[in-house]
């Protein structure tokens, strides 16, 4: 009987805990301040890479950690809106109404000025059966930024000099 | 470096919806391995173990093998990645000298869970989750089309891969069922669905359940318990960075170092000449192509135009390879076995001629970010 008594005694803090949890509800810790720069510059509608100081690479989208050198890039450099696809790829999204699977271009974008590519999208208006590798494309920024990777709308694909010269001397 | 020889092996039949528990095709494929050397369980000393905390839907998944994985009161440890790091492993145990019989296993059934969703969970959560564009299949698109971009290789000569491997797992009686097609012909392989432009359903490794198993054991106690086993003389591993467009994806950097290094250990001098057959695990067709270039088969670019068959100049994946069925966490150990099978002449229907020395591959992460390079040889010494 004292056993009972001993359960029964009402506790006065509990620790609660949800019965379920989502695999993709786990949240990732970054280094806001490191980044403000290029958040900044994002806000700005301007783009910024970041320099290894040791093997001159610049990355795009900027990385923390140089991995072939094993040292912080610290040093920002700017970049210009403009860039080629280095490779591509789609995606297939049905379509909610007609129930067509319509093919969106996913591509890697080497930024004019940068060594590492972007993997983003294309604007969604491009057929993909016209992108090919070496295309050149442009920034479409977001009206109202924010100071995050979502300000770039998407990059949309602009005159190709090359493709004109081509159509010259034929 | 020592000589580890491999005593056993035993591989669960592959299948897209495997009739039986996960803890049942673990217990078969231990038992198994350890009966095909007529072994018992109290002669392993160590086991190391292959699955994936996500595959498997609980934390710390290994520790509800511990009775079927044969590791009850043994130093069993897990590792995250495909069965040929586990491998790895088992070799460093081996060669410490604390240890006679190290068991590895390894394995998954994707039937229970989504494997390309699964995928996502491995995205860079900064630059790629957010846009949800990326998973094993785009990643594979994009390398395909780097890969054809970079050295002008028509569609065309990849889905030939696919058709070459699609006919070997035909031969292979341990091959996915499913992927057993001996009259298949490049326009099936390009005119099947699209996966990811260019990639097409054909050209793509299938997941399916399975399980592998491989006995392990230093030089002398190797030969105690056979007079034949296989070698592992040359063992390489090699990784590139993790974000996708940090990397050349038309080529495999890791691959060619974790060659160098395999190589270096065996000895081998001109790959080419002193390798009989080649086992490797390529997720999709192009890889083959991408790897046998890294290995040192031929020139960049020049691997459409290398003589892969069974009866070819350089056999490549005469068991289909990846494509014969790919069992996330075990196919790295089945590319094992079947290089073990073609040196002790087990291969009935797709045995290559004379092997005496074969290589094997494992690879994981996007775009083989990571890959593991075994170096076997026959004979008793």
């Amino acid at each position: 009987m004292v056993r009972l008594e001993y359960i029964k005694k009402e506790y006065e803090k509990t620790r609660q805990m949800p019965g379920k949890w989502y695999l993709t509800s786990c949240r990732y810790k970054f280094n806001i301040t490191r980044f403000q720069p290029f958040l900044s510059a994002l806000k700005e509608k301007r783009l910024i890479g970041l320099k290894c100081r040791s093997c001159n690479t610049v990355s795009f989208p900027p990385k923390l950690v140089c991995g072939k050198c094993l040292t912080r890039p610290d040093q920002w450099v700017s970049l210009r809106e403009t860039g080629i696809v280095a490779t591509f790829t789609a995606n297939y999204m049905k379509d909610e109404t007609t129930g067509e699977a319509n093919a969106f271009p996913v591509i890697a974008v080497r930024q004019d000025g940068a060594d590492t590519t972007y993997l983003t999208q294309l604007n969604p208006k491009v057929k993909f059966e016209d992108v090919y590798v070496g295309m050149p494309v442009k920034i479409k920024w977001k009206d109202n930024t924010e100071g995050n990777l979502n300000d770039i709308d998407y990059y949309d694909c602009i005159d190709d000099p090359t493709q004109k010269m081509d159509s010259l001397t034929k | 470096m020592d000589k580890v020889g491999i005593v056993g092996y035993y591989q669960v039949q592959p299948s897209l919806n495997l009739n039986m528990g996960r803890y049942e095709m673990i217990f078969n494929t231990v038992r198994g391995a350890l009966d095909s050397v007529g072994l018992k369980r109290k002669d392993v000393t160590s086991v190391v173990s292959a699955t994936n905390d996500y595959y498997d839907g609980r934390t710390i998944s290994n520790c509800f093998t511990v009775e079927a994985g044969g590791a009850y009161l043994k130093d069993e440890s897990k590792v995250e990645m495909d069965g040929a790091y586990a491998v790895y492993y088992g070799l460093l145990r081996a060669l410490s000298g604390h240890h006679k019989l190290v068991l590895v296993w390894g394995g998954s059934m994707p039937s229970c869970f989504p494997y390309s969703s699964s995928t996502l969970l491995s995205t860079d959560p900064t630059f790629e989750r957010p846009l949800e564009i990326i998973n094993d299949l785009t990643a594979g698109g994009l390398q395909m089309r780097a890969y054809m971009n970079k050295f002008d290789v028509p569609a065309e000569d990849i889905a030939q891969v696919a058709v070459k491997n699609h006919k070997n797992a035909a031969k292979n009686t341990s091959s996915l069922p499913e992927s057993r097609m001996p009259d298949i012909s490049t326009e099936t392989v390009l005119n099947s669905d699209v996966l990811s432009s260019p990639v097409t359903e054909l050209m793509y490794s299938q997941p399916c359940d399975a399980a592998a198993c491989i006995l392990l054991a230093p030089e002398q106690q190797a030969l105690k318990i056979r007079d034949d086993p296989v070698w592992i003389t040359g063992v390489g591993y090699s990784q590139e960075t993790y974000y996708l467009g940090d990397r050349d994806l038309s080529r495999s950097q890791s691959m060619q170092d974790a060659a160098q290094m395999a190589f270096r250990m065996a000895g081998v001098k001109d790959a080419k000449k002193e390798i009989d057959v080649a086992e490797l695990y390529e997720h999709f067709s192009h890889e083959e192509l991408i790897f046998a270039e890294a290995l040192g088969f031929c020139d960049p670019g020049q691997g459409p135009s290398l003589s892969t068959e069974i009866s070819g100049g350089i056999p490549i994946n005469p068991s289909g390879g990846g494509m014969s069925g790919n069992a996330p966490c075990a196919t790295g150990i089945i590319r094992l076995i079947e290089a073990i099978k073609q040196i002790t002449g087990e291969a009935k229907g797709y045995q290559v001629k004379d092997v005496q020395r074969a290589i094997a591959s494992g690879q994981n992460g996007f775009c083989a970010q990571t890959n593991m390079l075994f170096v076997l040889e026959g004979g008793s010494k």
